[in-house]
């Protein structure tokens, strides 16, 4: 509780400071945006991008992912995208709004950076929507999966090479339609993106006829043990389990779904993130049998792939996750836009990410903007030993789909 | 399900158990709130990854225990030692204190062990689930639950029936009359809070195949042992037990029945305490 009330003090000055800032930069209007402008006309000039990753909190492992591929494509490119030479400012995104949004506003108003990539929490992404706006900046999301983001609250200025909550599970939903007649229990945390995903998953797969058991929805962040919802799966008689958990909740959940038993008895299936990354590798044997979807494996058997994966793999002895592959695209489609680019305001470039078109050379496989959102080929991926260690390994290949409508 | 979410919550409480005990007798005692209580359980639940291995030996996850216990002993006598000069001073100083040891090693912890999740199986031969009440539960799970015991019994015993129990009630009822009649107290204090924190460290071992050694996990169990204590009453070894076994029983059978309120039910029971016993349910004769 004290430390509660401390971080809370911690982040309210941090938040006071960003505040007396920006109070003093508002007074100098104009200078910011001419001087990208100027940048702008010169071709072969020099861009700012600001890149907002957490690098403290719960989500720092996805941050280290991102930092990592936005270096290795900037140092295979000479340290450029287009013509521009970049210059990259971090900013740490922390773990809430309550550090992410004035990180972006350093950003924006005493970095001045010309275009934001990055962005892990959705909250983030939505609470800095204004200032972006009001900036005519342009702003890649490479992770937050809010379907809002390019649904509902959707701007020209901001883009994503993510994904959507709903895009992804309802991919989960497509492959169990038509299995489990006696029906899958659905349990996600009780906050936005779980909800998303529940959603998402509940759409295509009653769609095609099934039954959700549940929904259960464990407190988000204030459950360590998940016996009461174990118990309950294990008595609605259910022939599978979908879930929706990332970072440490998804270590406990996958741990304590094979140490209560349920594993060997209802398999269990989820969005990709329940075993991506630094997570898979915590769950261990736990993991093993585990189906997914998600939009990338490391195990993917395409040439841009192999290419990325061994450049990464060699750089930092790590295997690269879907957080870097999508940090890595943002830089590829900025890449392409700025070629075509006259100038760096958010409206010039945004009309130069439009004309894009399709990317055939993502690690992931190609892909298209649609809706500023990527629409993608998204795998069936099931946790198998490889060399010893858990691996991804793609089961099938479900086909390109988008963001659902929402 | 239900019988089953009761043993769940005997399991949970008795750890609770084991990580609340130290930190109501060093309350109760010496007045210092040691909010680096919470730290010194996730010190055991890295110290069991880091002794025993992610998929540990019954032999290695002893070693862990013993290992956590020793330097639990050391910890606590080194937080002793720290809070002596502010023992006659406000909660708040020593809360600070402790507070800023708390994050120190939170942040330590971090950077020895990453910020990924350092997951530790239960040790061979208990890592698998057997057949309870119609559903499945893991056979570790039962330890803490006859470990817990054990310790409830040995401590009440030492408490209750022992001179240096004597003299540890004494001490908290009266700190001055003990100084007076010719007993070193700081003896006494170092040697409670040494226990209590080897308590917590073997807690944090204990619980590492339930809970993951992860950061945030020392804030989650001070929250959840300061919540015992209060609800206990403070000093009490038998209030803490009781408190522990209710909290327990929240936390699982709570979040069982009542799953929409899970975020509001460990709070809204301490409200309720608060409000019909200010003082927790056994209150000690003279306590504070």
């Amino acid at each position: 509780m004290e430390a509660t009330a401390f971080n809370r003090l911690l982040s309210r000055r941090t938040l006071l400071g960003a505040a007396g800032a920006a109070g003093l930069l508002a007074a100098l209007p104009g200078c910011g945006s001419s001087v990208g402008e100027q940048a702008a006309t010169t071709a072969g000039g020099s861009i700012k991008i600001g890149l907002v990753i957490p690098q403290a909190g719960v989500y720092a492992p996805l941050g280290t992912d991102m930092k990592r591929a936005w270096d290795l494509f900037l140092e295979r490119h000479n340290n450029k995208l287009g013509n521009y030479t970049v210059t990259t400012v971090t900013a740490d995104e922390g773990e809430t709004p309550q550090t992410g949004v004035p990180a972006v506003q350093k950003l924006l108003q005493s970095d001045r950076v010309d275009v934001l990539v990055g962005i892990v929490n959705s909250a983030v992404a939505l609470g800095v929507k204004d200032m972006v706006v009001e900036a005519k900046k342009l702003l890649i999301v490479s992770n937050a999966g809010a379907n809002d983001i390019t649904g509902k609250a959707r701007t020209p200025y901001i883009w994503r090479t993510s994904f959507t909550n709903s895009q992804v599970s309802a991919v989960m939903g497509k492959v169990l339609a038509g299995t489990a007649p006696a029906g899958v229990f659905a349990i996600a945390p009780d906050y936005a993106a779980g909800a998303e995903a529940i959603a998402g998953f509940t759409g295509t797969f009653q769609a095609g006829g099934g039954k959700v058991l549940g929904p259960a929805k464990p407190a988000f962040g204030k459950t360590q043990d998940y016996q009461p919802f174990l118990s309950q799966i294990q008595t609605s008689g259910a022939q599978a389990t979908f879930c929706f958990f990332a970072g440490a909740e998804a270590v406990a959940f996958v741990k304590q779904y094979q140490q209560f038993g349920l594993s060997g008895k209802i398999p269990l299936y989820g969005s990709g993130f329940l075993t991506e990354g630094g997570v898979l590798t915590a769950q261990g044997d736990a993991a093993l049998g585990v189906q997914t979807t998600l939009h990338y494996t490391s195990e993917l058997d395409n040439p841009a792939n192999k290419e990325f994966r061994s450049a990464y793999e060699g750089k930092y002895q790590a295997v690269p996750t879907v957080y870097a592959v999508q940090t890595w695209d943002a830089a590829l489609v900025l890449d392409r836009a700025l070629r075509k680019a006259t100038a760096l305001d958010g409206d010039t470039l945004s009309k130069a990410l439009e004309s894009v078109g399709s990317v055939q050379d993502s690690p992931r496989g190609p892909w298209t903007f649609e809706g500023q959102n990527p629409k993608q080929t998204f795998y069936l991926r099931k946790v198998e030993m490889k060399d010893g260690k858990p691996v991804n390994a793609v089961v099938r290949d479900m086909g390109v789909s988008g963001q659902p409508a929402t | 399900m239900i019988a089953v979410s009761i043993l769940n919550g005997l399991a949970i409480g008795l750890l609770l158990f084991i990580v609340a005990v130290g930190l109501s007798l060093v309350f109760g005692m010496m007045d210092v709130l040691n909010l680096a209580h919470g730290a010194l359980f996730l010190a055991g639940a890295y110290a069991a990854w880091f002794v025993a291995g992610e998929n540990p030996t019954m032999a290695g996850f002893l070693a862990a225990l013993g290992v956590a216990g020793l330097a639990g002993i050391v910890a606590g006598g080194g937080l002793s030692l720290l809070t002596e000069p502010l023992a006659r001073r406000s909660h708040l100083d020593q809360a600070l204190l402790t507070l800023g040891v708390a994050l120190a090693v939170a942040e330590l912890m971090a950077l020895a062990f990453t910020k990924d999740v350092r997951a530790v199986n239960p040790p061979r031969g208990l890592d698998r689930a057997i057949d309870l009440f119609d559903s499945q539960y893991p056979v570790y799970r039962l330890a803490p639950i006859g470990i817990g015991l054990l310790l409830a019994a040995a401590t009440h015993y030492v408490v209750e029936r022992t001179p240096v129990g004597a003299l540890i009630r004494a001490t908290v009822d009266d700190r001055d009359m003990v100084a007076a009649s010719g007993i070193d107290v700081r003896v006494v204090r170092v040697a409670v809070f040494a226990a209590g924190s080897a308590l917590a460290m073997v807690a944090g071992v204990l619980g590492s195949p339930i809970y993951s050694a992860r950061p945030g996990l020392d804030i989650t169990i001070l929250i959840l042992a300061l919540v015992v204590v209060v609800v206990g009453g403070l000093g009490s070894v038998r209030g803490v037990l009781l408190g522990a076994l209710l909290i327990g029983q929240v936390e699982s059978l709570g979040r069982a029945l009542l799953s929409d309120l899970a975020s509001f039910l460990l709070f809204g029971t301490l409200a309720v305490v608060l409000a019909l016993r200010p003082h927790g349910l056994f209150r000690v004769a003279g306590g504070r």
